[in-house]
Order: C-alpha cells, then structure tokens, then sequence
C-alpha cells in the first residue's frame, strides 16, 4: 500500500480531528456529504494503517413472521385452548374445547402442548375422554403482549420479555433483525503522524477532464492515486430473483431437450383438473381437506366442448370405448363444473394434448399449483411444478425412464432410482428418486403413461409419456433452503444478497 | 396409506428370513415403502391402488409372491355353510347391497384383533369412500341365530347397545351421542328409516354403517368363528372389500365358508366368490408399452410373481386371471405394470428415445423476461410473492371494493382469494421492509386474477407488473420516465398517453392513467398517505402497476 494518502482519505481524517471526539459513521458521512459506505470503506482503510478506530455496535431488533402475524391477530392457540376451557366453565372434555376454541388439527397440538409446559391446564382421562380443566387465572400473558407490541410497529423490547421473546423465538413467531451501526476515531497516538500525513498532501490532478485531453495537457501532468485495493462497498442494484432465475434455468434445460412452453389457468373446473384425467368423481383428492375450492363470486364453471364432455362421461361411466370398465358409478355435471385451484398442472398438460392430437409432441409447463395446507415451514398452500408429455408412435416405460435420466441429468443430479407408483391417470406408473449430493436421496417426482382413459377420448391412440417434478423442492435442494417459507421469502435483506449460479 | 406391522409377525407369514434392508428393498418394488422402523414395529406405506395391502397379511402375500416362495394365482377354499342372510325390501335407494362370509378357526389375540380392526378401518375409510360405498362389520358367529335379516327400521325403534357402550341407546341418541354415529351419521340420516342388521331371534348385529351392536359385534380372543359383512351402496366395491377382509382372515388359518344372500326380487348372490376374473393381452401390446421383448415365458412368469394366474393361448395372447382381492385393475395397461413389476423396475434399462422436436419458450413467458430485463436494467430487484391473498389487504387496506376470485374452504384467512392486482402484494412487501437499506426499488411480474362469467372457469388470469419506488424523498417524473423507458422497449412509443385521472390508491393530482391504443392498461402515482397508514409504511412511495394481457396479444 502506498505511504500516501488519497483525497478522500484525507478529507475523513481532517473531519475527525475537527471534531476531535468518537463519532458515528453516518453522522461523518453526513458532514462530509459522501455515502455512508464510501466513508466506511475509506475508514476500513485508514484503520487497517492504524490511523483510526471503528466500533461496531449492533442493534438489535425483532419483527413478527408469517405464523406471529397470525397469532397476533386470532390470538395465541395455547390461550385460545384455555379461554375455551375457561368459558365452558373452566372444565371441558379436549373435543369440545378444541371445538370451541376452532382449533385445527395442526394448532390444537401446538396449544396443548403449550398449555401443558405453562401449567394452565390438567389433563386427564375420564371414562376415556380426554379432560381439560384449568388450572389458574390467566389474565394476561406475556408472549401475547409481546406479539401485539411486534404488530403494532414496535421493534425494541422492553426488558420484562425477556423470557416469552425467547419462547417465542424457539417457536419462529419471531425473528431477530441486527442492524451494525458504526463510530470511529482518531487513533491518539498517532495524531502527529495523521497531522503529517495531511499537510504533505498528495501531488497531482484529481480529475481527467475533456480539456486536458483536448489541450494535450495530460502529457505534463501526475495524477492523484486512488485508494483502489479495498473490497468494495455492498451495492443495491436491480436483480432478479433467485428462485425465479432457478425457474429460467430449468424452462432453459426444457427448450433444449425439444419441449415447448405451455400455460393454463389456476382455476380450473374439476372436467380439467380431474375428469379428463379418469380421476373418479368421489376421489378424495377432490374433498375440501385436499384441494381449495372456489366459492364466490362464481362456484360453477362451463362446459365448452359438448362432445368432448360426452365422451369423458362415458369414460367413467362405463370405460366408453377404450375396453376399460371405467369406474361403474354415476358422473355428475355438477361436480364436473365446480370450480377449483388447480391442485397440479397436468390439467395444462391435457389443454395441450386437447389442441395437439398429432404425434409428436413434446410440452412443459413450470408454473403454480396450489392444495390446502396451513403454511408452515414444511408445507404451503402454493408450490411450483415442473411437468411435461411427450406424445410419440411407440414410446414406451423404458422411454420415459429415458426422458426422467436426461432431465434429471440437466439439472446435476446424475443418480437415480425408479420405484412403481401410482396415480390415477396413469399406467404404469413411476416414482423417481435421485441422489442429491448435499441432502442424499429425494423424492424428484412423478411419472407414467397416461391411461387410455384419458387419451382416447381425444381421439390419441400413441402413448403419452407424463411427468412431473418438483420445482420448489429441487431449488431448495440447491439453496441449503430449509424453511419451504423462505422460497418467498419477504426479506429484502435477503433477496439483495442471495443470487443462484449455474 | 399408512399400515403399521409387527416385524416377526411379517416375517413368519412371509415364511423366509430377511434382513430389514432385503425387506425394505423388496416392498419399494412391489409399490410399498418403509417409512419408519421403530423396535419391532414397522410402517410400511402403500400406495392406495393396491387395497389388498393394507395389512400384513396382504404385504406378505405380495412378497411371497413376488421373492418367488409361492406364485401364481392364490387359491382360497370355499365351503358353502347353507346359512342364509335374507335382505328385505326397501333398501334399493337407500343401502342396497350386502355380502357375507364365514371364517371358522381364526386365531385372535389381542394383537391380531387390533390388525383386523385397522384393516377394516382402513378398507371403509379409503376403498369404502368413508364408508359410503362400502362398511364392514364383524360378528360372533356362534351367537347369531339364521336367518340374518337385512331390513329398514323406523330410527327411534331401533334400540341396542353400540359397541363399546353399557347403555342401550336408539337410533337418534346413536346419531347424536356415539362419536360415530357423529362422524358418519349423514350417511343414512336423512332417510325415514335405516338399515338394521339383525337376527331371527331380533337381535341386532348391527346399524350399518354406523356400529355394530356391542354383544354380537364385539370380536374377542374367546372369538374363533367369524361372521363378516359388507353393506353398501355399489356392488362391486361391496364385493371386493368383502374378498380382501376375507382372504386376509383366511390367511391367518381361518376356513371360508360361504353364506347365500337373498334379495327381495329372488336374486341370490352365493358370497365370497374367489371365481378369478379372466383378462386376454395380446403379448405384443405387452412389449410395445414397456419397451422390451418379453418371451410368453417370461411374461408368465412376471404375472406370477404379482400373484397372477397365467397361460399362453394359441394367439400370442396371454390368459390372465385376476385374483379377485385385487379391484385396481379395469384395463389391460394395469396389468401390463404390473408385468413390468413383476420383471423388476431394477432391471428396466433406461431407453433416450429419438423423438424430435423443436422446443420453445411460450410468448407470454418471453415477454414477462423482456419486461423483467428492462426493470432489472432500471435497477428494480425482483420480489415473488403468493399468488392467494386475504381481502382485507387487497381491498380494505387499498380503500377498493373490488370483485375477489374467493376460495370456499381456505385454511386461513390470510389465503383466502386469488389477488387480482398486484400493487398491494408489492406495498405490503414494502412494509415488512422498512428497517432495509433505502431507497428501495422493488418489482413482481405475474398473473392475477379477475371473476368474469364470460370465461370457461369465470376467472379472467393476466400477466401484471408492479413497480415500487420508496426512500425519503421520491420523485415522481424519475418514475414517468422510467415507465416511458419500458412501455418504448416494446415498441410502444407511439401507442401509449398518460392521463391525469384521481384514484384512492394515489395522492390527489399526483397520478394517471397508462392508455395503450386508448385503452387503460394500468395507472401510476404516488401512494396516498391514508393507504400508507393502513400499510403501515412511514415513508414516501411511488409506484405503477400495468396490466400486460394487451400487450402480449399484440405481439403473437
């Protein structure tokens, strides 16, 4: 490094001794009218020459997550249990309580177990019901005082939550936000030195400007140096967003192997999202616990294509004429009109075959589907899928095993595993695992031949090799994502400094 | 489908030592998996096609089966015992179907009771449809007086004492008080009268298919001889779930004996009937799906390995018999995987098909990159959000009253409808935000969504984006520019005004409209200050929100 100073080191120097006291960083930038960055990076500098002391302090504050917001607004399960409790007269069977307090199947665990570790309520067995009786007078309660803070904006704590901010730490109610403030000073012993240093200056022209070029003049003359072997301020430019560059990624690998992008709609009638597909009418994969369904302000959708819908009927009914039995039960239009959220997106993959009956073909789709789960840091009411047919005369499973090894190649997982499965559209039916060289062996997705239910009411006699994989599971995979939430993550923070490379 | 085994009980009705790898290795390519080993305890799961796995002894079946200890078609003895169950009229709308059986000699200690109980449970709740298409009961066979009628029964005559209870209760208390008269009572409850099971000397067995009674249908170890009944509402479901109960119980070392049922129009179903189903495939459909060249001997031996019957016929068919405790197969192609199966999903080679194609990205696709590229380039970061949203952000905090794509059964309110405009994702992610490095400049690009009962699924979907702007101070004519610089990179230039136009998402006179061709498209401005209060945001925001559907349009 050189012994010299530059112009903007020495400038930070001079303001310091002005003011000859511990000063923060942003308070220096400020005076100086420079970025706090460019300051701190020019302070990094002199300290490493030992000319000035920088004291970081960090500062920490809290905010709510996704699953805080929520309890801030509908209330703590653990004390919605207990007020239940409570209200039915401060003994009630676990059943009712649950009940009453509308707990679902995945909170009221989370309130009982709470209730019990905070000693509110006794729980005991009468005549092989579950009881529930209350055990003190809860008036108020510091974790919820401590969410209701949060949610009204207030980032520092007071000191008595110390215990519940951990509690609610441990249950991701809440996270830890640190912001680094800055202060540095004057190195005392060195202040002579630092005096020196100034005064000699730096020889030389700042700037090159069009006239020095113009008149020549730059022949004659030194230029100042610049501090040039520091790293770099952080900078906040324009970026994508890595999961949706992963996501181009893939589209990238799918246009490569000869398949072309389709697209269909998230709400779906269940003529697409089942019917076509020979899923039975009565699948519980239709119920309400499975998929979302659509309400208001319209519940049914049409039927555009009435020939089309006869001949998925006669499919179900009775095989139509594909030499199936079909499913031997009543097909109703008015399940066939319900509308639904698109559980998966193989109905996009028979819009495609509905407009392409010509082998070959070969379609993906990347896109989001979405089933009804409570969100939480393994599951989510959204999830991408990464699907595709190839439709060609003679294909066969050893085929699309073939298609499985060279997509799951393309995006580095070169292991596999082939397990039979099942789904209702197809058959035969394939699970695939693969090999991740950071987590082990993963479930990648689904595959198989599309029945001939499915295909021959669309007049397609070649095979139709189908798959699907997981998108937002293999991202995770790459990222070292654990918490399926952070896939949208609303961390600015974060998204600024995360990035995905292939 | 989860099935809870005993590991030593598994294995001696496999009937062959295995390590806990060859056995897990085994069940993942006969469609099972082992989920959890916990001591001798272990959780198989199984996929929902194969019903007839839903306990240890169909696991062990298949395995035996397929490691090639005992092939081919199972055979199950029948005996006809000559006992009657007698069906009245009246049931046809209601619960028209039942079939029976009989098994003598079936071990039962407490274990192997809680087995049948599960596979019982598991048979109604997933074949049975909740019971619905199909419930089964078990009896005391030694207590019950033949003929075993099948009737109706007006709900408040119907008296006994359900299962697990001391009280005799009626048919109404039943539904009201029993948790699963609670839990399956819609099933029957809105007819006059209900299905009764009962005996020639009026003992009931049971209210199908709600409970059974809890002194004929209470199964101990002093139990040998079983009765079995399967009531419901489609035939061959009733049929199948009968078969795979039994064939389980017979497996155990129970003798089957058959019971006659009598409809009421002098139909008589002999039940069980093990007579297999009998499918012709041509071999060479065989080999084409699965890719390979099979040999007629090979390919019988792989259907008898899955627990088929087989023989070759003259014209290069293969004659299959169907085992009748099997109720996935409807077509061909299900027993084709399964000759897929039964030669080894392990020894499938991989094949790269020569299929040729020329792939591309879809037009929307490529215009949604353009437009991310031209806002990364006017350094926007990207943000992705959910596309399902709660109405209280997207229109009461908005101040807007506008129609919402609403979901009927959501898990919670914050995922209730589809958003249908994507500048308020875009400020909440803001305000979750206001402890980050500023000035901010965010942007999404996706679909939202819009009810119009014009479209096949009354939800018109198109492609937005929103662009947000917020520091300490913000300037608008920057954010007019930028706008401009994106709307003349798609060619444009010529095509679009800006008009001055009040909106309560923006600050009086500080916001318009964006036309293409004359036509709205979007709008910027700066956010009102009320707006930003309900968001909670304590600093000035600009931003633009601009609905592409036009757009792509004009340039397919």
């Amino acid at each position: 490094m050189s012994d010299k100073l530059t112009e903007g080191e020495r400038e930070v120097l001079r303001e310091l001794l002005n003011l000859s006291q511990r000063v923060q960083t942003s308070q220096l930038a400020s005076n100086l009218k420079q970025g706090e960055e460019r300051v701190i990076s020019i302070l990094n500098s002199l300290a490493s020459r030992n000319l000035v002391k920088i004291h970081a302090r960090e500062i920490v504050s809290y905010s709510l997550t996704d699953e805080g917001i929520e309890y801030a607004d509908i209330g703590l399960p653990e004390i919605r249990l207990f007020n239940a409790v409570k209200s039915l007269g401060g003994k009630a069977s676990f059943d009712d309580a649950v009940g009453k307090a509308g707990l679902d199947a995945e909170t009221k665990g989370i309130a009982m177990n709470w209730a019990r570790k905070n000693e509110w309520l006794q729980i005991s067995k009468e005549e092989g019901t579950t009881v529930l009786q209350c055990l003190v007078e809860l008036d108020q309660w510091d974790v919820s005082d401590l969410l209701e803070d949060l949610s009204t904006g207030k980032g520092t704590l007071s000191e008595k939550y110390a215990e519940s901010l951990k509690q609610a730490l441990e249950r991701k109610l809440v996270y830890e936000i640190v912001t680094k403030k800055f202060e540095a000073e004057i190195v005392q012993a060195e202040i002579r030195e630092i005096e020196q240093l100034i005064e000699v200056g730096v020889k030389g022209i700042g700037n090159l400007t069009p006239e020095l070029l113009a008149s020549d003049a730059w022949r004659n003359v030194s230029f100042r140096p610049y501090n040039v072997d520091i790293k770099p301020a952080y900078g906040n430019y324009g970026k994508k967003h890595p999961y949706a560059e992963f996501n181009d990624w893939l589209r990238e690998i799918m246009v490569g192997l000869g398949f072309t992008e389709w697209y269909g709609p998230y709400v779906e009638t269940e003529f697409w999202a089942h019917d076509t597909l020979f899923v039975p009418q009565d699948h519980v994969a239709r119920e309400v616990q499975d998929q979302f369904r659509i309400s208001d302000p319209y519940d049914h959708g049409h039927i555009l294509d009435k020939k089309y819908y006869r001949e998925v009927k006669a499919v179900h009914e009775n095989g139509g004429n594909t030499g199936s039995k079909g499913w031997d039960w009543p097909y109703s239009k008015e399940v066939a009109t319900r509308l639904c959220l698109r559980p998966h997106t193989t109905p996009v993959s028979m819009r495609y075959l509905y407009e392409h009956r010509e082998s070959p073909q070969k379609m993906f789709i990347i896109d989001r589907n979405f089933r009804s789960e409570t969100l939480s840091a393994t599951h989510a009411q959204e999830f991408d899928q990464c699907e595709g047919i190839i439709m060609d005369k003679g294909l066969a499973l050893r085929d699309l095993l073939g298609y499985l090894t060279s997509i799951c190649k393309g995006v580095g997982i070169e292991k596999l595993k082939f397990k039979p499965g099942q789904f209702p559209f197809t058959e035969p039916s394939v699970e695939t695992f693969g090999k991740h060289k950071e987590i082990g062996w993963i479930e990648l997705g689904g595959s198989g031949i599309f029945r001939p239910e499915v295909t021959q009411p669309l007049g397609i006699r070649d095979p139709v090799l189908a798959w699907g994989i997981g998108a937002g599971r293999l991202y995770m995979a790459s990222m070292g994502i654990n918490d399926i939430r952070d896939l949208f993550s609303r961390d600015l923070n974060w998204l600024r400094r995360s990035y995905f490379v292939r | 489908m989860i099935v809870e085994c005993r590991i030593d009980d598994l294995l001696s009705l496999i009937g062959k030592k295995l390590t806990l790898k060859q056995l897990e290795d085994t069940l993942f390519l006969v469609k099972a998996e082992v989920e959890k080993v916990d001591g001798n305890i272990i959780e198989i799961e199984v996929n929902p096609d194969r019903q007839d796995m839903l306990s240890a002894e169909g696991i062990a079946r298949a395995v035996r089966s397929f490691l090639c200890i005992e092939t081919g078609l199972k055979k199950y003895p029948v005996k006809k015992s000559g006992r009657q169950v007698i069906v009245k009229p009246g049931l046809s709308k209601i619960r028209p179907f039942i079939c029976c059986s009989i098994l003598r000699g079936v071990p039962s200690d407490d274990e192997l009771i809680k087995e049948y109980m599960h596979l019982q449970d598991a048979l109604t709740s997933t074949h049975g449809r909740n019971r619905n298409k199909a419930s089964i009961g078990l009896y005391v066979y030694n207590d019950l007086n033949f003929p075993v009628f099948y009737g109706l029964q007006k709900p408040e005559k119907i008296r006994f004492v359900p299962l697990g209870h001391e009280v005799e209760m009626d048919g109404p208390t039943i539904m009201t008080e029993h948790e699963k008269g609670i839990e399956f009572g819609s099933i029957i409850q809105r007819h006059k009268r209900w299905p009764l099971l009962f005996d020639s000397n009026n003992q009931v067995l049971s209210l199908p298919p709600i409970i059974n009674s809890n002194s004929l249908g209470r199964i101990t170890t002093e139990t040998k001889n079983i009765f079995v009944e399967v009531t419901g509402t489609h035939l061959p479901t009733v049929h199948q779930a009968l078969n795979i109960i039994t064939a389980s119980l017979a497996e155990r070392g129970g003798k089957i004996e058959s019971v006659t049922v009598v409809y009421p129009n002098g139909t008589i179903d002999e039940t069980p009937n093990f007579n297999p189903e009998v499918m012709k495939i041509p071999i060479n459909d065989i080999n084409s799906l699965i890719g390979l060249n099979m040999t007629e001997k090979q390919i019988v031996q792989a259907l008898e390995r899955m627990g088929y019957g087989a023989k070759l016929t003259q014209t290069d068919q293969v004659q299959v018999m169907i085992p009748k405790f099997r109720m996935d197969i409807l077509h061909p192609v299900d027993i084709i995987e399964d000759v897929a199966i039964g030669y080894g999903f392990d020894r499938l080679e991989p094949r790269m098909p020569q299929t040729m194609t020329t792939g591309k990205l879809n037009h929307v696709t490529r215009i949604k990159n353009k437009v991310r590229d031209l806002m990364v380039g006017m350094g926007y970061q990207e943000i992705m959000n959910y596309i399902m949203s709660s109405p209280e952000l997207l229109n009461d905090k908005m101040l807007r009253k506008r129609p919402l794509v609403t979901t009927g059964n959501p898990k919670s309110r914050n995922y209730s409808v589809l958003r249908n405009s994507l500048l308020p994702v875009v400020l909440e992610f803001a305000s979750q935000n206001q402890h980050t490095d500023y000035p901010q400049k965010i942007y999404e690009v996706g679909d939202v969504a819009i009810p119009d009962d014009t479209q096949e699924t009354c939800v018109d979907q198109v492609t937005s984006v929103c662009g947000l702007v917020t520091d300490v101070k913000v300037n608008i004519t920057n954010l007019m520019t930028e706008i401009g610089f994106l709307l003349r990179n798609l060619g444009l230039d010529e095509r679009f005004t800006f008009e001055s136009e009040d909106s309560s998402d923006f600050i009086e006179g500080r916001s318009a409209c964006i036309k293409i061709d004359g036509e709205v498209c979007g709008s910027f401005g700066e956010i009102s200050p009320m707006i930003l209060s309900n968001f909670g945001i304590g600093y000035p925001v600009i931003a633009f929100e601009l609905i592409m559907h036009r757009i792509t349009e004009w340039f397919t």
